[in-house]
Parts: C-alpha cells; structure tokens; sequence
C-alpha cells in the first residue's frame, strides 16, 4: 500500500500544481462573489441618510416660559434600514420676549444631553458650558451649543430638528 | 530557488517552526484515497460547504434581521428588496436549504450504495444520520423566520402536528410554541434554534464525522478489482470536490439572480391561507391525507420514527461484509423504494393540488398576491406615532361619491384629509398608486403591502362605486 501512495504521488507531480491552480481559481471565485456581495451588504448604510430635516411642532407659543430655558421634546423621523422611526428628542427653548431661540440639547463635544444650572448650560459628562446665548464658556466642547432653525406657524412654535457633527469647531449637519 | 529558499519559503518555514502547520497541510491533503478520486466521492465536501455557506449568509443576514412578530417581516421585505446584495445572499440562503436537503439525500444515497457504512464505520453512519435529523430541524425553524403569510400557516400546522402525537405532544408544542398560540416568543425560540443550537450541534457532529471519518480512512470502491490505483485527496479529489462546489455555488447564485427567494405578504392570523409545506417536507404532507384522525400518528411519528430508527440501526441489522450493490438486492430495494416513494408523494401531493378546481384557484390567488406584494417598492415601517403631516388641497374639490362617505371617510376624513386613517390628497400618480393600482388595492389591500385596519377586500362596494372612488381621488390635488 505504502508504495502504491508513494507512486501515487510521483506520478500526479505533473498534474498537481495545474488542478490545485484550477481548484484554487475557482475557490477564490466563490470567495470573490460572496465577499463582495457581503461586503456591500454590510457597508449599505453608511452610505444611506436619515432622511431630510423637517418642521415639526414644538407647542403652541404663548405657553412657553419666558426668560428662562425651557426643555422640549420633538418627534423626530428617522429613516434606519427596515423602519421609519419616530423618537422624541430634547431641544431647549428660550424665549425672550419676541426674540426666541432654540437649541439642541445634544452636546458638540460627545453627544450627551446638554442641561441647565443656574443660569448656565452644562454638560455633566465632561463638564463643558455655555450661557445662555449658547457661547462656550469652558470644557471640552469645541463649540458653542447648535441651534436650530425655528419659525412660527400661526400661534404655534415650529423647529427643524437636525443632528450636528460631533467633535468639530465649526456646526455641521449631518443626515 | 532550491540554492537560496524564496521568501515565501522562509516564512512557511517559519510558520511551521511555531505551528506545525506543514503536518497539518500533509494530514489534510495527503489523505491516500483507494480506487482512485471519484466524482461519486463529492457529496461530503459539497455539504461541508454548503453548511459554511449557510453560517456565512446566515450571520451576515442577522445583521439587519430582528426576531420579533412585530418586525420580522418588515426587516426581511427590507433585506430582500432594498439591502444592495440582500437579495443575493438571502437567495443563496434560501436555495442553500433545499441544495443542502439534496446533497444530504445523495451524500447518504451514495454511502448506502457503497455500504460504506459497514464495519468500522457505524458511527460515522449515525453521526451523519444525526446530521440530517439536524437538517430538518434547520428547515422548519428557518421556515418561520421571514413571519409571511406562508410561515406562518406553513409552522402553524407544523407544531400542531408535534401536539398530536399521543402523551408527550400537547406539552411539545407549548414547549415549541413558547405558550399555546404562535406569537412572537415562538419566533424567538425559533430564531435561537435556528441561529445558535442547531448550528452548535451540527458543527460538532461534522467535527465528529470528519474526525471519524478520516480515523477509518474513506471506505473506497465496492468492486475490490477497482482497489488498485490509489490518490491522494490533493489534488484529484480535491479537484473534482472543487468542480461539483463550484457547480452548486454557480446554481445557487444563478437562482439568487433569476428566480428570487420567496416572500409573501406579512402572516395575518385572520386570513384563510391554504398551506403548502416546502418540497421536502411534502412526503409526509401527502400521507397525512391518507391517515385521518388519531391514526395521523403513522405519517408524523410512526413512519418517520421507523425509516430514522432504521437508518441508525442499518450498521447493526447488516452486518454483511459484501459491499457491492447487486450482492445486495434487498438493500437496494429499500433504498429505491424510500426514493422513489418519496418523489412519488411529492409528485402525487402537487398533481393532486393542481386537479382539485378549488385548491387550485386558492394557491394561484395566493401566488398573484405574493408576485403583487414581491413586485412592490420598499415601504419602511412606521414605528411609534409620525407627526402629522400637514397637506392642504389645492383648490375646491367636488362632493365625494356616497360610497366614499359611507366606506373610507371615517379614517381618511370627508374630503381626504386624513383623520385616523392617513391623507389621500395627491394619492393618485405617486408610484404603485395609480388609478388601476387603487382598483386593485380595493379588491386586495395586503398584496400592496397595506396593513390593517385598511381591510383585505371591500366586496360590498361596486365596481361603479369603486371606479367613481379612484376618479374623485384623482381630483385631490395637493397645494404646492
């Protein structure tokens, strides 16, 4: 038996490289195809968006505190792979008078949720704060806090809620 | 070369030092393969790949899929019609299934053929027959995942027929359902036993097989004149094992591309889906028609529990040493009888289907409202409440038809504006809304992939009133 094998093997030297060269094209062929079709399966929605900012009701405007920040929640529609959905997210309202201005309550520097003390804004996660005009008055963050653009439709408070660039000195939209 | 090793040598030589990798390479390579390399030999590393091919598709499909009733359909419809290659894998995934359910029958038909589960190789025999009660198990759990009409019915009936089989069943089910209706925690045992047991089990049993497998040496020829030559595995059989995995990858990505796995419209309780079981569950399908009542238990227990019980006793019941298949004429009987049996039931359970006018028009209206659904563009779900998307009309519209105001009003508001139900105001022209689309989404509402409580069908509305309906919609113009 033993010499059978080794004959076995003198005699397949000069087919050997040539299959194994064949078996491994199409090996890597098969490997090929599925890698790209998983690959572009895996990376689709890095490359897809949320969806566009839209108007969306913050209340009605004469029942907004005056003079101080006031914590709002608006439905926010996001596209994420199978499903639209439909969160709630914070924003901080400031009226003064007919002057009104309207904040994220997500922090530029790592996205924690901006809150009130005193008469400052403070992120409590690393310490960052701003005044209440939004000016960065200390901490990491790298700006001011993002507002948003707001209109009044009616009687009735409007923002478009958008999501910034986290990390950066100048406030980018992302989508 | 020989004088100074390239660089590709001295790393190998390298490996090898802290690996042993060269042993390894001449273990799995080198195997003699007596009689010669074979394309009769191919089946195991066929389904070794196909396994692979499952766990590779199948993890990369859990990347957007969620084993919930409220979603599973939504995130599957989402992999097969939007994902960019989602409906190649889950088509390479969805075929595999069936080439594997193959595979398997001409990988057990082979060694059957050969006796090459005789002496010394009895338990290679029952890990493999344990494999293929495992196939199984993957079939009917993988079945339910996508939550379509077809799941559903189709699992349904499945664990209902693990609840008849006499003391232990009704216990069974509610194990297997998860509480003693299909719900969501079904889906969910189902989708752990589909993703993490099943695969566990079966990766250990190949572990054991291949180990066992290559301990006994491959069992060679039936003729002892053909045990002359001999080959290692590498290359020949490595070749033509190549070539046949090749052949079944190019197969299952031409179906992926050609003919897209099925899916129909999301499973809805209410409905009177008529199930059809998959290809290979039909033999036992058809002889449930022939069993009523309690003597059901010979196709679901007794049947199936024979030919199994069968399978891993056959080492022990022949003990023969001859090999060769015309020495063997009762053997080869019972092999073309399980065979031929069971492609007989599964022609004998569509020929029937097609026969019965009833039947037949039932599954050709369920396959239309399948193809509608499968030809509809991508809709997300819509989770937790949209805010209210403000649309006025463009201008003054005429009265709506009374069959409006008495069938659509109540949730789509006297002029279409929306109430519980949404708006319609500039319905007509968007995609898969035109006025034929809406005929026809009166007279099947889910096939357009609307849920409720938009109903199913509208029978008590006219075609005049319909038509009149579309007509008055088309008026609905949005302001800009």
């Amino acid at each position: 038996m033993s010499d059978q094998i080794e004959s076995a093997e003198v005699t397949s030297t000069g087919r050997r490289s040539f299959l194994g060269i064949l078996a491994a094209g199409i090996g890597a062929v098969i490997t090929a195809v599925l890698g790209i079709a998983i690959g572009r399966f895996t990376i689709a929605p890095a490359f897809s968006t949320s969806g566009e900012a839209v108007w969306t009701e913050v209340g009605p405007l004469d029942e907004i505190e005056e003079g101080k920040p006031v914590r709002y929640s608006v439905v926010v529609s996001q596209n994420a792979g199978w499903g639209r959905f439909n969160f709630q997210r914070p924003i901080w309202v400031l009226k003064k008078g007919s002057e009104i201005t309207v904040y994220s309550a997500v922090c530029p520097h790592l996205g924690c949720t901006v809150n009130t003390s005193k008469d400052d804004f403070i992120c409590a996660c690393h310490n960052s704060k701003w005044d209440l005009s939004g000016k960065l008055l200390g901490g990491p963050s790298p700006r001011g806090l993002d507002t948003l653009e707001h209109r009044v439709e009616g009687d009735v408070l409007q923002v478009k809620y958008q999501d910034f660039k986290q990390g950066v000195s100048t406030k980018e939209a992302v989508s | 070369m020989e004088k100074s090793p390239s660089r590709l040598t001295r790393l190998y030589d390298w490996l090898d030092e802290r690996t042993g990798v060269k042993q390894f390479v001449h273990e799995a390579l080198d195997e003699p393969i007596r009689g010669g390399a074979r394309f009769a030999y191919v089946f195991g590393s066929v389904l070794l790949t196909l396994f692979l091919l499952q766990v590779a598709t199948g993890i990369f499909l859990t990347l957007y899929y969620v084993p919930s009733s409220d979603h599973a359909h939504a995130s599957v419809t989402y992999i097969q019609k939007a994902v960019p290659g989602g409906s190649l894998l889950r088509g390479i995934h969805h075929y595999g299934a069936s080439v594997m359910v193959i595979v398997a029958v001409l990988h057990v038909s082979q060694t059957f053929l050969f006796g090459a589960y005789k002496k010394k190789r009895e338990l290679i025999w029952i890990s493999g027959g344990l494999m293929l009660l495992l196939l199984f198990g993957f079939a009917f759990t993988g079945y339910l995942l996508s939550w379509d009409q077809a799941a559903y019915f189709g699992t349904k009936v499945g664990t209902n027929i693990a609840g008849e089989i006499p003391v232990v069943g009704p216990l069974q089910q509610r194990i297997l359902l998860g509480g003693n209706d299909l719900t969501t925690l079904t889906l969910s045992r189902f989708f752990t036993t589909h993703v993490f047991l099943l695969p566990l089990g079966l990766a250990g049993l190949v572990a054991l097989h291949l180990f066992l497998f290559r301990r006994a040496g491959p069992a060679g020829p039936y003729h002892e004149r053909d045990d002359k030559q001999v080959d290692l595995f590498y290359p020949k059989q490595l070749f033509k094992d190549t070539v046949a995995i090749g052949l079944v990858f190019a197969v299952l990505v031409f179906l992926a591309l050609k003919v897209p796995a099925e899916l129909g419209p999301e499973a809805d309780p209410t409905s009177d889906y008529l199930a059809r079981p998959p290809w290979y569950f039909m033999p036992l399908f058809q002889l449930l028609k022939y069993f009523p009542g309690k003597l059901a238990i010979i196709p679901t227990v007794l049947l199936p529990g024979f030919v199994f019980g069968l399978l891993f006793l056959l080492p022990f019941i022949d003990r023969r040493e001859e090999r060769h298949p015309r020495r063997r004429p009762f053997a080869m009987f019972s092999l073309v009888l399980v065979l031929t049996g069971s492609l007989g039931l599964i022609a004998l359970a569509k020929y029937e289907d097609r026969r019965d006018p009833e039947v037949s028009r039932k599954l050709k209206a369920q396959e239309e409202e399948m193809h509608d659904f499968f030809s509809a563009p991508f809709e997300p779900q819509q989770i937790g409440t949209a805010p209210p998307e403000k649309v006025e009309l463009a201008g003054p519209v005429a009265d709506p038809p009374q069959a409006y105001v008495e069938d659509c009003a109540d949730c789509h508001g006297a002029r279409g504006e929306g109430d519980s139900g949404p708006h319609l105001i500039g319905l007509v022209g968007k995609p898969r809304r035109s006025k034929d689309d809406l005929m026809k989404i009166m007279e099947n509402a889910r096939s357009y992939g609307l849920k409720k409580p938009m109903p199913k069908s509208f029978p008590e509305i006219t075609a005049e009133d319909k038509q009149k309906i579309v007509e008055w919609l088309a008026s609905l113009k949005a302001k800009k």
